[in-house]
């Protein structure tokens, strides 16, 4: 999502000075103006709400920040369109095609007209303008209907950064103007059945032959690797090496002969990720993210650039707090004082991360980051987990059988969906440790792996 | 906000954390809550060479005409080091009721005093239950024969009332809930300090009996006056909380890095690693909280369109919440050590099982909000 290149930590925009000939803010929004009420797929309202990767933050991020409608988001009639409540996105083959096709054909336009990534370099594709043009455009669109841009969230937000960091300068030719202009869907091969937390632990091979490199292994949780043309894989180079030091990543073209996506049926009986089987995929060594074995680094700005983007997310719960509270008004539980108190409760909570995400925004500005974004994601879980034990005192009954009355066992697919939230993308108990050693700087667990083997530390570590 | 005021907001708090280690050092701390509860030498210092207790009242009384930015700065520093001094009561409560009042007389009388440090004042609007019953006050005001009114009644748990020269208190009058303001010492006026279980905070029973008193604002008024304070004064409180949790999340981080036991510091345990962590969490949702509430008393003082209402019961739901799990989470990363008295995290542990009741418990500003949201029944 575009909204996460603000923070890119490589720090590839020193466009904030050089404002001789830049165009002015208000004619840049001028014909940002034009070319929003113009563009292809606006002004059609997709109807799947994919809350956990879409863009439902752009509109709240900015602003009164307490899940107030704005224009952005359609007034929510009790009985009237999708009762759909999801976390993560679970479509059919034929609603993925469509909204695939949507999204391609706004973004492509969007990065035609110029607007596709503002505040990225002129060489790769880039408008080259600053990071406050980006903001102001999104706050923009964020008053129009546009397209479900989640699919492309991890290509963007995750995978760009990472390559403008650490990319050849063939593969940023190559992949970011691909990426901005909706040509290219990114993914993550990170995750392995043997890996999860311990990421460092990953087994997948890739071994050099001449100039190219040949990957075999199992990949898992990979979001949208169904729909994907490019991802970014961790590989092991050193088996003998230290486990932080013997990683190397690519980008790997998921079209190649050898790479096998298969869905992997999750708890809510949908299929939000992938299983991706590589044997003997052949990748050219151009597509080499940093040096040969120093992929750790590279993960750790890829995995910095998810946590900005969770954290973005810990105020998107504005629109599932709307259908929360209406659904509390039309269940007639508010006459329970306790169910009321603990309403209120999760409404402050929910508020508190749009105040949160504004303050994070402020530091940004002001060119002082804070932890914010650390928090972010267990703000987040933690919200959840509020709204999903409320939901079974208002809802009761309704919530564990099916009534057919809309707007009620919907919700279920919410409480089966907040288990994976808690352990996706760093799982809670990874959060606290990074912010416990990170932030507030207390001493690392000591681990086997690597007082033996990686004498002397480097600063990298095993919670990243 | 612009550079110069963010340059002279880090400046506030810079020279607001140095003066309070040297002034309110733990050992002042002890000192004030083993004896007097506040220091008047230090309040008129504050006063008088700091210009604190003046920072937001307008410079026509005295002020410096500041806003509740900095003002909040200096509170959540007082909060960090357990400054032992009526600065809630008489900047947030009182001063916040006068300059809400309207009273442009009262302001002149009362508030170059207030903001010069001369003057110790309080509010008092707390009912049995304490929170202000704003229905049933339990003073009464009766018109004298020709110098303005009488008080009779009586107000429990009124902060710092001890230390007050000037009580301001709601009371019954035919034209509805009046505010009037009464000197102390003064007639028939009867102060009995409590004992508190924040050892750093005074609390009073003010009794008045026949006492003059001078009306503040306009007759029916005071109602409105008075919860408008009170949420000035759980903004300050809000701010308060923060820095107090603040302080203990050092403190146990502090503890958790240098402590060893089993041959490494306790802290690189993820039991203990997560017990921090969510105390951060914690401090972070009470300065959210208290960002929200600075901007909207700063748009309410500015005469804008504000939710100062709503902003005032998040916050003080919020931080109560947050600084109670800080402070309790800190006794648990110091193991015995914490539970001692001569450790200082009871000092902190008191303080905030004390403000989170103090201007209403938590479960009474959920269910104001949830009435603010139109969640009735």
């Amino acid at each position: 999502m575009a909204q996460t290149a603000r923070e890119d930590p490589a720090g590839d925009r020193g466009h904030e000075d050089d404002d001789s000939d830049r165009e002015s803010l208000t004619a840049f929004l001028d014909r940002a103006r034009v070319f929003l009420a113009g563009a292809p797929e606006v002004g059609r309202r997709s109807e799947t709400t994919g809350l956990a990767r879409s863009e439902a933050g752009d509109g709240e991020r900015v602003g009164d920040g307490d899940g107030g409608q704005r224009a952005s988001r359609p007034p929510l009639v009790w009985g009237e369109g999708s009762d759909e409540v999801n976390l993560l996105p679970e479509h059919s083959p034929e609603e993925d095609e469509r909204i695939v096709a949507a999204a391609r054909r706004f973004k492509a336009a969007e990065y035609a007209a110029g607007f596709g990534w503002i505040d990225g370099p002129t060489e790769y594709g880039g408008a080259g303008l600053p990071v406050s043009y980006l903001d102001a455009y999104l706050d923009l669109r964020g008053q129009y209907d546009v397209p479900d841009l989640a699919v492309f969230g991890l290509g963007l937000g995750m995978i760009s950064p990472t390559l403008l960091a650490h990319g050849s300068e063939s593969a940023k030719r190559i992949y970011l103007p691909r990426l901005h202009a909706g040509e290219a869907i990114g993914c993550q091969l990170f995750s392995e059945p043997g890996a999860g937390s311990d990421l460092a632990s990953l087994r997948t091979r890739a071994v050099r032959d001449g100039d190219e490199w040949v990957i075999t292994g199992q990949k898992v949780w990979t979001t949208n690797g169904h729909l994907s043309d490019v991802g970014e894989v961790l590989c092991r180079t050193s088996p003998e090496a230290p486990k932080h030091r013997g990683i190397t990543a690519f980008l790997v073209d998921m079209h190649a002969p050898g790479v096998e996506v298969r869905p992997l049926r999750q708890m809510t009986g949908g299929a939000s990720f992938n299983e991706v089987f590589l044997t003997e995929v052949r990748v050219p060594d151009e597509n080499r993210l940093g040096a040969v074995d120093d992929g750790w680094r590279v993960a750790t700005t890829t995995l910095m650039n998810e946590r900005s983007t969770a954290s973005d997310l810990g105020g998107s719960l504005a629109a599932i707090l709307d259908r929360l509270i209406m659904l509390a008004r039309w269940s007639g539980r508010l006459a329970d004082p306790v169910v009321r108190d603990r309403l209120s409760d999760t409404v402050m909570h929910v508020r508190l991360a749009g105040y949160a995400t504004e303050r994070a925004h402020l530091a940004r500005t002001a060119g002082t980051p804070g932890p914010e974004h650390s928090v972010g994601k267990l703000v987040w879980t933690n919200n959840l987990r509020r709204i999903s034990d409320l939901l079974t005192d208002i809802l009761g009954p309704r919530l564990i059988a099916d009534t057919g009355e809309w707007g009620t066992f919907a919700w279920t697919t919410l409480v089966l969906g907040v288990p994976g939230i808690r352990v996706s993308a760093g799982t809670d108990e990874i959060m606290k440790n990074i912010l416990a050693e990170r932030v507030l700087g207390l001493p690392r667990e000591p681990s086997p792996a690597r007082t033996t083997s990686a004498p002397g530390g480097n600063g990298k570590d095993g919670n990243v | 906000m612009s550079d110069d005021a963010a340059a002279e907001r880090r400046e506030l708090r810079d020279t607001a954390r140095r003066f309070l280690a040297e002034r309110s050092s733990e050992q002042d701390v002890r000192r004030l809550m083993d004896g007097p509860g506040h220091d008047p030498a230090l309040w008129e210092l504050m006063g008088r060479d700091l210009g604190w207790q003046g920072l937001a009242i307008p410079d026509a009384h005295g002020g410096a005409g500041y806003g509740w930015d900095e003002l909040v700065i200096v509170f959540e520093e007082m909060g960090r080091a357990l400054l032992g001094a009526p600065f809630l009561a008489t900047v947030a409560l009182a001063a916040g009721a006068l300059l809400e009042s309207g009273d442009v007389e009262a302001q002149a009388r009362y508030l170059p005093d207030l903001a010069a440090g001369r003057v110790v004042a309080t509010l008092a609007a707390a009912g049995d239950d304490g929170l202000p019953d704003l229905e049933a006050v339990g003073v009464r005001a009766t018109r004298a024969a020709q110098d303005g009114w009488r008080l009779t009644g009586r107000v429990p748990f009124v902060l710092d009332g001890q230390h007050a020269a000037l009580v301001l208190l709601p009371a019954r009058t035919p034209d509805g809930v009046t505010l009037f303001a009464v000197d102390v010492p003064g007639a028939g006026v009867e102060v009995t300090a409590l004992e508190t279980l924040d050892l750093t905070r005074g609390l009073a029973v003010v009794r008045v009996d026949d006492t003059p008193a001078r009306q503040v604002g306009r007759s029916g008024d005071g109602a409105r006056i008075v919860g408008r304070a009170l949420e000035f004064g759980s903004v300050a409180l809000a701010a308060e909380q923060t820095g107090g949790a603040a302080r203990c999340l050092d403190m146990a981080v502090g503890y958790a890095r240098t402590r060893e036991q089993f041959g490494r510091p306790i802290g690189s345990f993820q039991a203990v690693k997560h017990i921090c962590a969510d105390i951060f969490v914690a401090v972070e949702a009470a300065r959210s909280a208290l960002f929200e509430a600075t901007r909207q008393a700063n748009r309410h003082v500015a005469g804008a369109a504000a939710e100062l209402s709503a902003a005032a019961h998040l916050a003080q739901a919020i931080c109560s919440e947050s600084f109670v799990h800080a402070a309790t989470a800190n006794i648990q990363v110091h193991g015995g050590i914490g539970f001692t008295w001569e450790h200082p995290a009871h000092l902190y542990f008191r303080r905030a099982r004390s403000s989170e009741i103090l201007l209403g418990t938590p479960a009474h500003h959920r269910r104001e909000y949830a009435r603010l949201l139109g969640l009735a029944a």
